[in-house]
């Protein structure tokens, strides 16, 4: 049975200028142990997929149609109590950003601590600490920094300690958006080395949310990918990587320069982002794609099945 | 150790100030039309008396020496004698300074932790009736104008229904009787204190209100906001946990700010209700142009000031991690 | 320039607290003009010298005196309305004086940089530190009985930091923007530089702080007249309530304490309601927005 199974979600958002359908029948699941990469330019609606899964999405947003099903329980019928029970220590979230995910006036070791101590009603709070320690000795910060605050750490720090902190409850699922963004690259690799580590020892399902392919395809074993709110391709990373088959995931991969090929083209598209508002009937990728026909713009496409683990979004090409 | 550095900068910075003001009156005085002399010293004195006080105060050098004998008397504390007590100044200003600093800090922070507390509720309740009726009243509050306000309370709560004194600190039968406790005088002191209270407290509590709901909105919108959602925290644990000592901190800086305001007001307060305190003789003095005590308070209220000044800095300081010194 | 202030109008209109704001202070606008007329009508409603011949206490209100009269006769309602007058005067000058000296020393100020900047704002922590209304008792007691305008001077002397330190800010950022740099480079004078370039992209800010300022001038003249510190010859709301209190008339005399109070109140209302809907209009941060993205 799957972790988690997310089927048909669609999600929208009240704006000024009118309902901004943000994500669109968007389906995948994921196994125990397995992770997950969700990859797509800015917004297409795969932060909105994470904050969704968790709950947190905002005030003016709407989720309008799916079920997401965590341990086969419908996380979008919870009520209030049940998802704050199932927050952190099934389903943890690793945000962008580290710079201010951490509050300002209280100590670093504290705000782990909470986490543990708020879903966890035996637990003392002596023990809590040395649990916090044992995390600290897992991603790699010093215990005597455990008391400061978060204004002393470093970028790289605090993101470790905010991996920590996910990692606090021991939750079967994680989801990590753009955790890596905001740093340098050095720290970046650090980061994700810790990311796969974790996955590795602690057997933790990742759904790793980026804009980053290259980054996705170094810790994941599926690959989804997302344009203007809906999914276009999905399929393990090998399969994706030797053959993509949607036009987006190709022009994708081509605007990467690689070490080990000749000097290709660089590839870059043309066209605005699609109007989410008012979205077309017919293929949503249509203006950009390279191999458009007519009847792309007439009709939504269909699902094309290359393997039991390979689809993708595109019926002409 | 490092706050004690920044106290002792602080200091040293407050006694330029000091310094400065001091050598601005002391011109002003010199430059101002009359008679310096008869500023000074009090026309009705015997002559030998008033010579003495002439000699000490220096009135009778030349404006160099003046101003060093003026330094030096104010750093011994020789303000001279006071017109319409008769008595030396730096007593009656020793006098008074309890009860100011009585009044005002009690009101400060009265009114500081209840709008705190009340613009905390008021955030959370935005757009509701709650939300409304105390914005509304906060705003209504903080725009009436404090010596009317002091007199409609005098009017309705010692008049009318006559359950508070209408003016005074203490009422001096039980003072003057010996077997009066301990207990007994400190309630008539907070007897005659409350409607003070009152009239400073909803002067201002209603600038902290507005202040700490704007700041707990903005607050709510920061990230580990909803990082500590996304624990899974109780919106109660978010709110007064997580948002409110962050909200709260400018809601501090704004007090060091409107410090000297404050010091206006409570002035106005002490002068309706007869509170013997800095403010009332400072307007006494300039009323009865009894220039060595209005010199003298007034030097008093600015040292009040800075000092207070200093102090919610280091309470700042004190209350936030990221300030380093 | 106009279509910004039409658009800002449109922005305003919205706002329930400004028009709130803007129609009280039309109110009190229209009773400051009205205060010419009643003494045209019969002498005995001038504020100041108008004493009704049969009237020599305070009255209650009535026909003729439809707020009352004061203990020597003067009718209330003129006084109330001479006083809008004078608030108006005296709230709007002070402010005006206080916003040009702090927009002008905080445009050098951010300007200069160094030393010049730093003394600035030295003067600008002493003055600040300092309360006004106290240092304007003290400066009463070495020079005598003040007039109004040395009043409205003395506030305006010692309300310009605020204003300044704003300003100062707002003049830093812009002094790095591109279009300064290529005024200077076609050779404007600084002086030329920050009174052409600069003044008018501060103007908007410095008009805002002017509410503020209106209030505190308003409310400290106020403050001034009603500790018997204000000029003896005008009749504004603060003298009013001197004389209410000072001559033991708070108790009995309802009509007569009630108006001023409520009048200061209100104005001090009014023009911080005005000023809080024109910060919504500068900072378009503040506006009601239905969504965020």
């Amino acid at each position: 049975m799957a972790l988690l199974t997310v089927k048909n979600l669609s999600v929208g958002y009240h704006t000024r200028k009118g309902f901004l359908k943000s994500v669109q029948g968007v389906s995948f699941a994921l196994d125990q142990g397995k992770s997950l990469g969700l990859v797509g330019e800015s917004g297409c609606g795969k932060t909105t997929i994470g904050m969704a899964i968790m709950g947190l999405l905002p005030d003016n947003a709407t989720v309008t149609d799916g079920t997401i099903l965590f341990e086969d329980q419908d996380l979008l019928k919870m009520s209030k109590k049940e998802i704050r029970q199932v927050r952190w220590k099934k389903i943890a979230m690793i945000f962008q950003a580290a710079m201010n995910a951490l509050n300002p006036v209280h100590r670093v070791s504290e705000q782990i601590s909470e986490a543990i101590l708020a879903h966890d009603a035996e637990i003392s709070e002596e023990v809590a600490m040395k649990q916090v320690e044992s995390l600290f000795q897992l991603v790699g910060i010093p215990l005597d920094r455990m008391r400061d605050f978060p204004h002393h750490y470093s970028g790289g720090m605090k993101q470790r300690a905010i991996i920590a902190m996910a990692l606090a409850c021991h939750p079967p699922l994680i989801i990590a958006d753009e955790p890596t963004t905001a740093l340098d690259v050095i720290v970046q690799d650090q980061i994700l080395s810790a990311i796969k580590d974790f996955q590795n020892k602690l057997k933790i399902s990742v759904i790793f949310i980026s804009h980053d392919i290259a980054v996705v395809a170094d810790v994941c074993d599926n690959i989804g990918v997302m344009f203007a709110g809906q999914l276009v391709e999905y399929g393990r990373i090998e399969e994706v990587f030797d053959a993509p088959m949607h036009p987006y995931t190709k022009s994708l991969l081509a605007s990467y320069l690689t070490l080990d090929k000749d000097v290709v083209q660089l590839n870059s598209y043309s066209g605005n982002t699609p109007d989410l508002i008012h979205p077309t009937t017919g293929c949503r990728y249509c203006e950009r794609c390279s191999v458009a026909k007519a009847v792309c713009r007439l009709r939504a496409p269909e699902w094309v099945e290359y393997s039991p683990t390979h689809k993708a979004f595109c019926d002409q090409c | 150790m490092e706050i004690r550095k920044f106290i002792f900068k602080r200091l040293i910075e407050i006694f330029v100030i000091f310094f400065v003001i001091l050598t601005v009156l002391f011109l002003l005085f010199r430059l101002a039309p009359g008679d310096p002399v008869t500023r000074m010293v009090d026309p009705t004195m015997t002559p030998e008396d008033a010579a003495h006080l002439i000699a000490q105060l220096g009135l009778d050098q030349p404006i160099w020496l003046q101003y060093i004998y003026y330094l030096k008397n104010f750093f011994t504390g020789n303000f001279g004698i006071s017109f319409h007590y008769g008595v030396a100044v730096f007593s009656i200003i020793l006098n008074r300074l309890p009860n100011t600093i009585l009044l005002f800090s009690t009101s400060i922070l009265l009114s500081a932790f209840v709008g705190i507390f009340l613009g905390k509720i008021a955030s959370w309740h935005k757009g509701e009736k709650t939300d409304t009726w105390m914005t509304l009243g906060a705003l209504i509050c903080h725009t009436l104008f404090l010596p009317w306000l002091a007199l409609i309370l005098i009017w309705i709560f010692g008049f009318n229904i006559g359950w508070f004194p209408l003016n005074g600190m203490i009422s001096p039968e039980i003072w003057l009787d010996s077997s009066s406790g301990f207990w007994l005088k400190f309630l008539d002191v907070a007897h005659h204190m409350v409607l003070p209270l009152a009239t400073l407290f909803l002067i201002h509590f209603g600038s902290y209100l507005l202040l700490m709901r704007s700041s707990m909105l903005d607050t709510l919108r920061e990230d580990y906001i909803l990082t500590a959602r996304a624990k899974g925290l109780t919106e109660k644990v978010i709110r007064n946990h997580h948002a409110a000592p962050n909200a709260a901190l400018p809601v501090v800086t704004s007090v060091g700010i409107s410090l000297a305001f404050s010091l206006g007001g409570g002035a106005l307060t002490e002068t309706v209700f007869s509170w013997p305190g800095i403010g009332r003789e400072l307007v006494f003095a300039v009323s009865n142009s009894d220039y060595p005590l209005a010199q003298a308070s007034f030097l008093l209220i600015a040292t009040v000031v800075l000092i207070s000044n200093l102090v919610v800095d280091v309470l700042y300081a004190y209350l936030d991690p990221r300030i380093k010194y | 320039m106009v279509e910004r202030f039409l658009e800002g109008w449109s922005v305003y209109k919205e706002n329930l607290i400004g028009k709130i704001g803007l129609t009280l202070l039309v109110i009190f606008a229209l009773m400051a003009l009205c205060s010419f007329f009643p003494p045209m009508i019969d002498p005995m409603y001038h504020p100041m010298t108008g004493v009704d011949p049969n009237i020599s206490h305070s009255t209650s209100p009535s026909w003729r005196h439809w707020l009352g009269t004061d203990f020597i006769g003067r009718d209330i309602l003129c006084q109330l309305l001479a006083g809008a007058r004078i608030a108006f005067m005296v709230g709007i000058s002070a402010a005006f004086m206080s916003i040009l000296l702090g927009t002008v020393i905080g445009m050098i100020a951010g300007y200069s940089g160094k030393i010049v900047d730093t003394l600035l704002m030295r003067l600008a922590d002493m003055i600040m530190v300092m309360p006004t209304l106290l240092v304007v008792l003290i400066l009463s007691s070495l020079f005598g009985q003040l007039n109004i305008w040395t009043i409205v001077l003395l506030i305006a002397l010692f309300r310009w930091p605020g204003v300044s330190r704003v300003i100062r800010a707002q003049t830093l950022s812009l002094k790095e923007r591109p279009f300064i740099e290529a005024a200077k480079v076609a050779g404007a004078s600084h002086f030329r530089v920050i009174f052409r370039h600069i003044m008018p992209n501060v103007l908007p800010l410095s008009l805002l702080y002017m509410t503020f300022r209106v209030t505190s001038a308003i409310i400290i003249e106020a403050a001034l007249a009603f500790l018997g510190f204000g000029d003896p010859s005008t009749v504004s709301w603060g003298m009013m309530l001197q004389w209410v209190w000072k001559t033991g008339h708070m108790f009995q005399a309802p009509y007569w304490l009630l108006p001023p109070g409520i009048c200061i109140s209100l104005l001090t209302l009014s023009f911080y309601m005005l000023g809080r809907a024109m910060e919504e209009v500068l900072d378009p941060r503040l506006r009601k927005e239905i969504a965020q993205e």
